[in-house]
């Protein structure tokens, strides 16, 4: 069986010298997030301010957009929900976690000093994006339903929607910025986990050590 | 929309502004003297007629008022207030609408580029072709006075009669006024109108009589006299209208370094991979 194939169905296996790291469904609720996030930014940017009203026309033109970014946020949401059950096991906090609160080790991080991460499957800095990012759906979703429906609520509410979301929508696209930077070009063989699946022992041990001895059964699973 | 008859000042969701310096027209306005209103509704029918706006069911609200609220078909609206006053009982009929602000809340927040425009002359203008329906316009104004269409949700409200002021007209209602109360005018001639009238309220007693211009919102195209001018919220004006500091905020600040940040985290990813590279195991790893 091919690690592509088995990957459809397992997590966390080995296949030859190849690991699974995400399986079909978990990959497959990751695009769908991406996907209406697209569609949501690019029709929400040109609504946002007129530096991106080109972007109107990929949609059939600003009052395409005004209907369309709701609904395209919304199933963003809706889709993000599904996300954050799916995976928060794999995104339970350890108290080791709290060392990425720290900049100094997110500059280690950057600067790659910290080679053989002592990670599980995933590090404190992927499950703080992880929370942050569903804390900002919620900001979003409340103050896109606001801004949604205006006749509905009052001044001083419409007021602080405004403000919640676009705070929180540049917040959430630098994050994102970042996000897609450290999963493509920042990290070889990351992306590959998105979309194939897989990821090669090598990667598995340099970026997530523990995650690979677990994998490997070199020493017990913990969450 | 006139098309062609006024240029444009000041359009919505326009970076620089709009329009151009080479004409100057004088700024209109359209003076309103509640002293004098009789509450006849002339006013109202005229600018259904003339706007051919469709009918409204009008609603009981317990006074003479007509409805409620303004209404995406009802852009001329006399509000019927019951007041005990120090001079004894008062009806305060003031005629609602839109004041055409010289520093408009609802072009500011208007997302939609040509959507709400400024005349050279000072009408704000809507145009449905560009609007889009999102209601942004309602929490930039400080007077609810944009209402939205049942199908499509574009907003409506008094253009100021820019199809008849453009061709040298004076607006539907003022034509209709039977009792002088509303006139039309350069702004400068209303506003000295406003003024001796005000002095003729003070001198008849009414000491806190007021031409209510709120500054806030730069001034506005329909100036109101006022006789009890310390109370305008008796007549369902705001005493200080601004445009709200949220919409500001966040069109001239927030919104820019939006902009910046995420053209920076960009770069700033660019830069880090120029300088540190890929994130590979060591040799021999």
């Amino acid at each position: 069986m091919t690690s592509v194939a088995r990957a459809r169905h397992s997590e966390d296996v080995v296949v030859r010298d190849e690991i699974v790291r995400h399986r079909l469904a978990s990959r497959a609720i990751h695009w769908t997030v991406a996907l209406f996030f697209f569609i949501a930014l690019f029709s929400g940017l040109p609504i946002w301010t007129p530096v991106f009203g080109w972007m109107a026309h990929f949609f059939g033109g600003l009052t395409v957009c005004r209907w369309l970014h709701p609904w395209a946020g919304l199933i963003f949401f809706a889709s993000m929900a599904v996300m954050f059950v799916h995976w928060l096991d794999d995104m339970r906090l350890k108290p080791s976690d709290r060392e990425w609160l720290r900049p100094r080790k997110i500059a280690a991080y950057m600067r790659h000093e910290d080679v053989l991460a002592e990670e599980g499957k995933y590090n404190g800095g992927q499950k703080l994006f992880f929370f942050a990012t569903a804390l900002g759906a919620i900001g979003l979703l409340l103050s896109g339903v606001v801004l949604w429906f205006p006749l509905t609520f009052p001044q001083l509410v419409r007021e602080l929607a405004t403000l919640l979301h676009d705070v929180t929508f540049i917040l959430f696209v630098v994050a994102i910025v970042f996000h897609i930077y450290l999963g493509t070009a920042a990290e070889p063989g990351t992306f590959d986990s998105m979309v194939r699946g897989t990821v090669s022992k090598r990667w598995a041990r340099f970026h997530h050590s523990r995650w690979y001895r677990e994998v490997m059964g070199e020493e017990p699973r913990r969450p | 929309m006139s098309g062609p008859l006024l240029q444009i000042r000041r359009s919505s969701a326009s970076l620089w502004g709009s329009g151009n310096d080479t004409r100057r027209r004088p700024v209109v306005a359209k003076y309103i003297d509640t002293t004098t209103c009789i509450g006849c509704k002339a006013c109202e029918v005229a600018c259904q007629e003339w706007n051919d706006l469709k009918p409204v069911p009008t609603q009981q609200t317990g006074t003479y008022q007509t409805m409620p609220e303004l209404h995406a078909q009802f852009w001329n609206l006399i509000r019927f207030n019951e007041k005990e006053t120090e001079q004894g009982f008062a009806w305060l009929m003031r005629k609602d609408q839109c004041m055409h602000c010289e520093d408009p809340g609802c072009l500011a927040a208007c997302p939609a580029p040509g959507a709400i425009v400024q005349y050279e002359n000072g009408i704000v203008d809507v145009n449905p072709a560009a609007c889009i329906g999102c209601g942004y316009c309602l929490t930039g104004c400080p007077f609810n006075v944009p209402k939205f269409q049942s199908t499509g949700g574009k907003m409506a409200k008094c253009t100021l009669c820019v199809d008849r002021v453009g061709v040298g007209l004076e607006p539907a209602c003022i034509k209709a006024c039977p009792t002088g109360c509303l006139q039309f005018g350069t702004k400068d001639d209303m506003v000295a109108r406003g003024h001796s009238r005000v002095e003729q309220l003070k001198a008849g007693g009414f000491v806190n009589a007021l031409l209510y211009d709120p500054p806030g919102v730069g001034g506005t195209g329909v100036v109101t006299v006022l006789a009890h001018g310390d109370h305008p919220e008796w007549y369902g004006l705001p005493a200080d209208p601004h445009v709200p500091l949220s919409v500001r905020f966040a069109k001239s600040v927030l919104r820019p370094l939006g902009v910046l940040a995420m053209v920076g985290a960009v770069l700033g990813a660019f830069a880090h991979f120029m300088h540190q590279g890929p994130k590979v195991p060591p040799e021999g790893e």
